[in-house]
């Protein structure tokens, strides 16, 4: 077989046992790996209202054909589970090492289930599986756990087989079940969104360790390498990939803050002042930077390691990105570099996701200000940029201390609490991330009907011609979010595969590489399944039309470029487009056409 | 003619891995490939399978780069008894470089964008 390995490993953390299956050849067919296949076998498996911190929710770690290939920026991995933040399906995607190396042990998918009774870490290296103890590690942050886990298997292995072995670990947030906890891997990558790091904390599961040694075999070897090459030096001839290789998405805080659409101040703006330095990327650069650090096979390296001189906070970390930049900085009236350097740090230490943390930490902000959230019940003030209470309230949360115990819940909670739901500026429960709606229209669009909520990863972010113009938003987020469903699937790098840029790029590598002769059509078509079977699974947790909406700020205050999303005017209109009926559920037609009758049946 | 490493430019993509495992078994293999790279926070080092030993050497130790610590057979090019890498998994069977051929075509350094690899004199 090409591409896939066409085994699955399966590991029952209840019954402590551990089975290998075939990759099914009909999820193959339909739903290509990755993200697609994640979803279909969770909605075969499980019933989509359970409690998602309930021993019956799983947890798949997914990749895809393309996984450890070699082809440029195809080193990613998706977890696919339901989510505790918003409830709803969940895919956040990670890069690294990891994806790849699950393939070289000989698996395209890792299932998880059931609970354990203790705390442990499952242990992989090719065909050997151990569910291992992991009492010393509980309450350790997540790379200090993942140099303990090293040193404990110094004994066993050498050197090169530790530095190639790929670590997945939870913090103290995915422990104490923090609401946004997430998935950490390679020293500092997250899989972040929708909080699946409680899904493993519920089971007691600190971490993965992987190593394989084994091989991934390409259909059309000599055409692999040529269009690697060819690959290579379309990449240098590009000159949005080209700052993606120097700057990574730090290019991003002062560009959007210019064009008035970073989110700042809890989304009472999209302008703020002090990111104006920001403007020029090579100050982040420079200030912060260790090195350009690459996910396997990635050409680009756009991630950047970076470091500060404070002794509280030592080693390095990944990041700062735009996003967290946004949210932790920005959206919370944080200007200063170093202090968004720490909130970064510390959300990748304790397992959180920055941007769930930033949402949540501005909404209390903002409630705080306006006199809604008494000082007492926090215990110190917290009004806009107050940096040590954001330090001391992160720590706080993870650990679900104090009023740490109520932000654990998410914002929602928080906001309903204090009476005022509106100020919590999430989709789905899920805080939205650094690009302003209201400076990009159809992004409003994108994000009220994402399946998973507030995240900017799940259809394409609309910086290319013709995508300004409101005539073409329904069909262009209709057509982008099926294309990245099988980006996710395949697993591509969003962040490179993204647009029309390199869309055809997709469907090459993945007939180069499978010697499978897909169309264009076989690829949306496998995408519009996958989009759909993920709305069946949140209509049936009962997440539906009342759930596809924006803050009131977005819709009806404009705060930015004197504009608000229509969306009560999109929404119809994709709904239509996409052959759902007038509440957003799938068609009988629609249904049939994606071989979906069974799945869809009692909607 | 030979390869010079600039290890401070390297990304840890791995994607010379990639292509001298599929230059010499068809197939994407880590573990096959002549040249290898350790990760670290600060930097990355390529190393490039050099001769078999048979024995461990004496000269085990610990060396410096960039003022880290790092285990001297990481850097060592050799494919010894006392280390995983430079050797076919399933045979043990030492691995080295062939510079991809005669005349040399080093295909590691063709696929690697990031200039870490580049052929000097
Ligand atoms: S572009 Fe960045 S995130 Fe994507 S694969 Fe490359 S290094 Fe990883
Ligand atoms: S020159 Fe060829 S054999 Fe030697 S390390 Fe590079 S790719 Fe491998
Ligand atoms: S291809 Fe170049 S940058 Fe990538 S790991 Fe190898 S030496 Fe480093």
């Amino acid at each position: 077989m090409f591409g896939w390995k066409g085994k699955m490993l399966r590991v029952d953390l209840s019954r402590r046992n551990c089975s290998v299956e075939e990759t099914p050849s009909d999820l193959i067919r339909d739903y290509m790996g990755g993200r697609g296949a994640g979803v279909k076998i969770l909605f075969d498996e499980i019933d989509p209202r359970i409690d998602p911190l309930g021993p019956e929710n799983k947890l798949i770690f997914a990749t895809g054909p393309l996984v450890g290939t070699g082809v440029p920026a195809g080193g990613r991995y998706i977890v696919v589970s339901k989510s505790p933040l918003s409830g709803a399906i969940a895919n956040p995607c990670c890069g690294g090492y990891f994806g790849p190396n699950l393939k070289f042990a000989g698996y395209d998918l890792l299932i998880i289930e059931g609970k354990s009774p203790e705390p442990v870490y499952l242990f992989i290296r090719n065909d050997v599986v151990e569910i291992r103890s992991a009492d010393q590690l509980w309450g350790k942050w997540a790379t200090e756990t993942e140099r303990l886990l090293r040193a404990e298997m110094s004994e066993d292995f050498d050197e090169w087989e530790l530095n190639n072995m790929s670590i997945v670990t939870i913090g103290p947030a995915g422990e104490n079940l923090v609401k946004f906890a997430c998935i950490m891997s390679d020293g500092g990558r997250a899989a972040g969104r929708s909080g699946l790091g409680a899904v493993m904390g519920s089971k007691n599961l600190k971490g993965l360790a992987v190593s394989g040694t084994g091989e991934v075999k390409i259909a059309d070897v000599d055409g692999f390498k040529k269009a690697v090459m060819d690959f290579f030096e379309e990449g240098r001839a590009n000159e949005t990939l080209e700052k993606r290789r120097r700057w990574g998405t730090w290019s991003l805080p002062g560009r959007a803050n210019k064009t008035g659409t970073q989110a700042a101040l809890n989304f009472q703006s999209g302008y703020f002042e002090p990111f104006t330095k920001f403007e020029d990327p090579d100050f982040i650069r420079d200030s912060i930077r260790v090195r350009d650090e690459a996910c396997f096979g990635c050409p680009f390296a756009c991630s950047k390691r970076s470091r500060i001189e404070d002794l509280a906070y030592p080693g390095t970390t990944k990041g700062p990105e735009h996003e967290s930049m946004a949210l932790l900085g920005s959206n919370c009236g944080i200007g200063d570099l170093d202090d968004i350097y720490r909130a970064n740090y510390l959300c990748n230490e304790l397992g959180m996701d920055t941007i769930s943390a930033g949402a949540i930490i501005s909404c209390a902000m903002e409630l705080f200000e306006k006199g809604y959230l008494p000082e007492k019940d926090i215990g110190y003030p917290l009004s806009f940029g107050s940096n040590e209470s954001m330090f001391q309230l992160m720590r706080k949360t993870a650990l679900r201390e104090d009023f740490g115990d109520l932000l654990a819940e998410g914002g929602d909670a928080l906001a309903q609490k204090y009476g005022h739901p509106e100020l919590f500026m999430g989709i789905k429960g899920m805080g939205m991330p650094a690009w302003h709606p209201q400076g990009i229209e159809v992004i409003g669009l994108q994000y009220a009907t994402n399946n998973v909520g507030g995240c900017h990863t799940k259809a394409t972010l609309p910086f290319y011609e013709g995508r300004k113009d409101p005539k073409h938003h329904v069909r262009l987020t209709k057509q982008d979010q099926d294309y990245i469903a099988v980006v996710d699937s395949s697993v591509l790098c969003w962040i490179i595969y993204h647009g029309p840029l390199w869309g055809e790029k997709l469907l090459s590598w993945l007939q180069i590489t499978t010697g499978i002769d897909y169309t264009e059509n076989d690829l949306s078509l496998i995408g519009e399944r996958i989009w759909n079977l993920e709305r069946i699974f949140n209509l049936k947790a009962g997440i539906s039309k009342k759930d596809d909406r924006l803050p009131k700020r977005i819709t009806d205050e404009p705060r930015v470029k004197n504009q608000v999303v229509h969306l009560d005017r999109m929404l119809p209109e994709y709904y239509k487009f996409r052959g759902w009926d007038e509440n957003g559920i799938p068609t009988p037609e629609k249904l049939q056409q994606l071989g979906l009758e069974k799945e869809g049946a009692g909607l | 003619m030979r390869i010079k490493i600039d290890h401070l430019k390297c990304t840890g993509c791995k994607l010379c891995e990639v292509v001298c495992s599929l230059q010499h078994t068809e197939a994407v293999n880590l573990w096959r490939s002549r040249i290898r790279v350790f990760i670290t926070e600060d930097y990355c080092l390529p190393v490039i399978g050099g001769p078999y030993t048979e024995a461990m050497c004496n000269s085990k130790d610990v060396v410096f780069v960039e003022g880290k610590e790092i285990d001297g057979c990481v850097v060592c090019r050799a494919s010894c008894p006392a280390k995983s890498i430079f050797k076919e998994p399933d045979t043990a069977i030492p691995l080295k470089c062939d510079f991809c051929g005669d005349p040399p075509d080093p295909q590691c350094v063709a696929w690697c964008d990031a200039d870490a690899l580049t052929i000097c004199d």
